[in-house]
């Protein structure tokens, strides 16, 4: 019954919303976000039914496509940059999976579906957003800087070198939101575990204990996975000889 | 007999330039030849956009030549690792960009990197850079002193070749006269091979040197 009630709710939010978003152009946009938004999440509440009854290597490949799809989506904000999918994706899998596994090494969580795909797909979609900021801001860097970097390299320095600072600009930009957030934690707002674990009825005092838990790991994973990203998408804006590429902005 | 320093056969290259949103193909350097011997200096000439900025970048590889044949010393440069010949074959920008830190943390960039055996004291003295000037942010500096650390800099990198690409056009007259005789100075001092670009016929008359004009992509006697 409760369900009926919330997704009704739902619905009936999204048709308001739309209308209301029409005269700014975007209703048929907010209808379509809204119903999509609506369908992804009864889907994956289907397939954790599903998971529930199947062996923990089905999560763990369900967490895979989440974080292809999500390599995708960073790979795309990147202007599809060279080797610049399966880098993107295996950032975003490598840092999920550092900050996924501690939680059930160390007994916060027992190992089960209902636990390993919340948590996982919580940190893949924050790995994910951190890293397309920073990889779309790192690209800005070093064409806005194009002089810079070209004085290093013509200095003979690495291109490594020569977009230091681009880089370190591109990470920064990036964890600015996560870090406001961090420092806002519960005084601005409660967050999404503390509050659906408040709402199922939990301690708060356990709420609070898991919810910062896992807003430090997704800070950690952005971090992590931004930072290989980044260094390992850095070749692509330069040719064998070390020279940036042409379309990095415009050539002296 | 004078030995030949660097040598340029046959170069040519294009540019994409980007007009009305679409990317135009400009053909900048066409079969170009060059020769020049150690120690000596050549100033080039020629229009906005005739290429004199693109055959410096193709001498140091920031960009690479479409076809023909760039030696250094008469050994192809694409034998050399890249880094390598851009430390061998310095370049001075027309604007100057300093890095981070103070003058002393630019000056000491190449040494650093190359493990070079020059001085901090002896660049800043032969660049005219005075020594209370040395812990100060180099980006807080005027536009003459920061092209003065950018020569600074290049030169720890102990090059025998520099690319100077309108090095004074940024700044006053006053100051590009300073720059302007302490290059010729360093050249002599150092002996140092030096492709000179300027847009001004009055500057290419006091530098001295041979005189070429680029025009229609080629070189020729100014």
């Amino acid at each position: 019954m409760l369900e009926v009630l919330a997704i009704t709710f739902t619905v009936f939010l999204v048709i308001l919303s739309a209308a209301y978003a029409r005269r700014f152009g975007i209703g048929k946009e907010i209808l379509l976000a809204g119903t999509r938004a609506l369908v992804q999440i009864l889907m994956l509440a289907s397939i954790i039914l599903i998971l529930f009854r199947k062996p923990l290597f089905w999560s763990f490949l369900v967490l895979m496509m989440m974080a292809a799809i999500a390599g995708h989506t960073t790979y795309s904000r990147s202007g599809k940059l060279e080797m610049g999918l399966p880098v993107a994706f295996v950032s975003i899998t490598i840092a999920s999976l550092l900050l996924l596994i501690p939680f059930f090494l160390v007994g916060i969580f027992p190992p089960e579906a209902r636990y390993i795909v919340p948590t996982g797909s919580i940190l893949i979609g924050n790995a994910m957003n951190v890293s397309s900021l920073a990889i779309d801001r790192y690209k800005g860097e070093i064409k806005n800087r194009r002089a810079e970097v070209e004085t290093y390299l013509a200095l003979g320095a690495r291109p490594e070198i020569a977009v230091k600072a681009c880089l370190k600009q591109g990470i920064l930009s990036a964890l600015i939101p996560s870090i406001d957030n961090m420092k806002n934690l519960g005084i601005v707002w409660i967050p999404g575990v503390m509050t659906g674990m408040l709402l199922g009825g939990a301690d708060p005092m356990e709420a609070a204990s898991i919810q910062i838990a896992i807003f430090t790991s997704i800070f950690a994973t952005g971090m992590i996975a931004s930072g290989l990203l980044l260094h390992f998408s850095t070749d692509s804006f330069f040719t064998k000889a070390a020279q940036l590429k042409e379309d990095m902005g415009q050539e002296l | 007999m004078n030995q030949v320093h660097l040598e340029l056969k046959n170069v040519s290259k294009a540019v994409f330039r980007r007009v009305n949103n679409t990317r135009v193909r400009t053909q900048i350097l066409s079969s170009l030849d060059l020769k020049v011997n150690k120690g000596e200096l050549v100033t080039i000439m020629g229009a906005s956009g005739s290429g004199k900025s693109t055959l410096l970048r193709l001498v140091n590889r920031l960009s690479e030549a479409d076809s023909g044949i760039i030696l250094l010393n008469g050994n192809d440069i694409r034998s050399h690792v890249p880094m390598e010949l851009r430390r061998r074959i310095g370049m001075v920008f027309q604007v100057p960009v300093t890095f981070k830190g103070s003058v002393r943390d630019n000056l000491v960039f190449g040494i650093k990197l190359w493990g070079g055996n020059t001085g901090i004291e002896t660049l800043s003295r032969d660049t005219g850079i005075p020594e209370d000037l040395l812990d100060a942010d180099a980006g807080q500096l005027s536009t003459g002193e920061k092209q003065r650390v950018s020569i600074a800099r290049a030169l720890g990198n102990q090059p025998e070749i520099l690319l100077l690409d309108e090095p004074t056009s940024s700044l006053d007259a006053v100051s590009a006269q300073r720059i302007e005789m302490l290059l010729l100075g360093l050249q002599k001092e150092r002996d140092l091979t030096i492709l000179w670009v300027t847009h001004e016929n009055e500057q290419a008359e006091r530098i001295g040197g041979r005189r070429l004009i680029l025009r229609d992509g080629r070189l020729d006697h100014a």
